[in-house]
């Protein structure tokens, strides 16, 4: 599968375009962004002293190492959801909606979505789950709840339900490819050698679609990381995730602090998919 | 165990929404039987097989398996185990562990399970494979790999669906051979779907035929070769002549049958005599087919050399007859002298020669 040719002149040549646009539009700006978090001074001055002081005080700060813990346990949470829905949605997808046409129809369903803008979708929960929002309004008409529950926007609920709906898709689509990817007579001879339908899914489905589960989980982890706007907008200012606090400290001018905040961030994405990667070897998608 | 048949079909059909795949198929197979199921593609002989096994439900009749029924069976509960073409080994486990599975599906106990693998795979001389992943075996490793592991359960039935159709040309012979072997060895029933009649014909103890969902003909092989029940088996049947005429009349046991090359008698014995002018078909193996045809071979036709092949036992001709029509001969090398190509000749055979077929397909 690796085919590494010989490297040569014209490689180089035809990489250079956009390798110099990685290292202008990338590689520049995050070694800029770790420099700024060693700043010592406050505001921008590029002869400023180095010092590792501003993340001595993130770390010293609860306020701060509780946004970090609630960062990573939002996205391992959003991971576990989205991976189990995900997973349901590619199976019934994949095995259950047997018609082309009828896949391909109900798979456009889950992408249409994805084609309105983060921002309009992020504010349409807003009437969704708000205290007169449709939810309220259906919970109240069955007689579920005699008052509106407040819990449903400007909360952790709200958050992870708006977005669960807006990464679900990423943890359905690798396990859709991979599932497709399983030769029929796999489960079939599982069958025929005893196995039940359940103890076919855990010995041999699951297993030979663990990549596209991987696949799924980097995807929501790496977004729900790096995921504000659904903070700010279904959260309110009550909730603030890392990159909430990046915008906060940068929009009061704390630039190094904001930096130190950025570079956490980084590793911690980094970290994680370090883990994940190290779980299930992702090379192997695709072969059968 | 009972003295039941290993398996029974009865009246069997699958439709796949308006297309019947498989219609009222009935066949028995005795304890310990090879039964080839042969067709061209799409024919039904592997629905009827999937059928066997649990994956495809029937729409109507009965299949049972040791004298019972078991149409509403899970194939997990079936006492039966399969070989898939494509040998389905599961990539993310070892052979050794693959092996094993059946068993571990059946719950046995752990050291139960490591000593019958153990056994197995010493069985199907694939040992050193035991920790090798399926990605890394040969064909022919994969097959012995897939062969053990279903093997392992003691089916009462092996059902192998095209077993040896992805290996290596040169590997099949000892590869059918090794098969027909252990299913001797182990006495259970062996039913193998192929559109090869040489591995049907050298393998199977029976033989059944199918075309457009149904059964042609069940026979043992030398019935199906030198006695094709209809024009679609003769046809099927590699170095069989068939002629399409219609019946010009009857005289006494024979018939006369009229062809565009010619009248011809055929031995009407095994089927009755048809009604006069009917369209029928009979057919003449090329082994039986003479060029030097003497008082005996009342049937003779003239026919004009057109290409000789050599295949060191036997020379097969083919001949052109006067409506363009070819005919097959196959005579024995070293008797006789070789025709040239262009050389015209008259050929002959004897009337019990010509199998008359049971009415029914018309001639394609």
């Amino acid at each position: 599968m690796s085919t590494l040719r010989e490297r040569s002149p014209a490689g180089y040549a035809l990489a250079a375009p956009a390798g110099l646009w990685m290292l202008g539009a990338l590689v520049v700006p995050t070694i800029f962004i770790a420099w700024v978090s060693l700043w010592a001074a406050r505001g921008f001055t590029l002869a400023s002293p180095l010092t590792l002081a501003n993340y001595a005080k993130f770390f010293t700060r609860p306020a701060y190492v509780r946004v970090l813990g609630d960062t990573v346990q939002q996205a391992l949470v959003m991971m576990l959801i989205t991976g189990v829905i995900g997973y349901s949605i590619a199976y019934f997808l994949v095995v259950h909606v047997r018609h082309p046409g009828l896949q391909l129809a109900v798979f456009l369903l889950l992408v249409v979505p994805f084609w309105t803008s983060a921002l309009i979708r992020t504010i349409g929960w807003i009437p969704f789950l708000g205290v007169n929002g449709v939810i309220n309004q259906v919970l109240l008409l069955t007689g579920i709840v005699d008052r509106p529950v407040e819990a449903f926007l400007f909360s952790r609920t709200g958050i992870t339900l708006s977005q669960v709906s807006f990464y679900t898709l990423l943890a359905t689509g690798p396990v859709v490819y991979t599932l497709r990817n399983i030769p029929p007579s796999l489960p079939e001879a599982a069958q025929c050698l005893r196995a039940t339908p359940l103890r076919v899914f855990w010995r041999i489905v699951f297993p030979l679609t663990l990549p596209g589960v991987m696949i799924g989980q980097i995807l929501v982890f790496l977004n729900v990381m790096a995921d504000f706007a659904t903070a700010q907008a279904i959260g309110g200012h009550k909730h603030a995730f890392l990159g909430n606090l990046v915008i906060l400290l940068y929009e009061s001018g704390q630039l190094a602090f904001a930096a130190v905040v950025a570079v956490l961030l980084m590793i911690a994405m980094l970290l994680g998919v370090a883990v994940l990667l190290k779980v299930v070897d992702i090379r192997r998608l695709g072969e059968s | 165990m009972t003295d039941a048949p290993d398996l029974e079909l009865i009246g069997v059909t699958k439709r796949f929404g308006t297309f019947t795949a498989v219609r009222e198929v009935s066949l028995v197979v005795e304890r310990g039987q090879f039964l080839c199921l042969l067709g061209p593609s799409g024919c039904g002989k592997t629905t009827t097989l999937r059928m066997i096994a649990g994956l495809e439900t029937a729409d109507a009749g009965e299949i049972r398996i040791a004298g019972v029924r078991v149409n509403e069976t899970p194939p997990w509960q079936r006492d039966i185990a399969m070989m898939f073409q494509d040998f389905a080994l599961f990539p993310h486990m070892t052979i050794a562990r693959q092996v094993g599975f059946g068993l571990e599906m059946l719950r046995r106990p752990a050291d139960d399970i490591r000593r019958r693998v153990a056994d197995a795979l010493v069985a199907f001389e694939i040992t050193a494979l035991a920790d090798r992943k399926p990605d890394t075996l040969s064909g022919g490793q994969k097959q012995r790999a897939a062969l053990a592991r279903a093997l392992i359960v003691e089916p009462r039935v092996l059902l192998l669906d095209e077993p040896i159709g992805s290996l290596d040309y040169n590997l099949r012979e000892a590869v059918m051979l090794e098969l027909r072997d252990v299913q001797r060895r182990l006495g259970i029933s062996f039913i193998w779907v192929t559109h090869d009649q040489n591995e049907a014909f050298s393998l199977g103890d029976r033989v059944v035929v199918m075309n457009h969902a149904s059964i042609e003909q069940v026979g043992a092989p030398e019935d199906i070769a030198e006695r094709p029940r209809t024009r679609f088996v003769a046809a099927f049947v590699q170095g069989t002549n068939v002629f399409d005429g219609i019946v010009a009349g009857v005289e006494g046991d024979h018939v006369r049958v009229r062809t565009p090359t010619g009248d011809f008698l055929v031995s009407a014995a095994h089927v009755g005599p048809p009604a006069a002018r009917a369209p029928v078909s009979f057919s003449v193996r090329a082994a039986l087919l003479s060029a030097q045809p003497g008082r005996e071979h009342v049937n003779q036709v003239a026919a004009v050399c057109r290409a000789v092949e050599y295949l060191g036992a036997i020379r097969r001709y083919d001949f052109r007859l006067g409506d363009g029509h070819s005919l097959k001969l196959e005579e024995f090398t070293g008797r006789g002298r070789r025709l040239a190509e262009g050389e015209a000749v008259t050929l002959g055979w004897r009337i019990e020669d010509g199998v008359l077929h049971a009415p029914g397909e018309a001639p394609a």
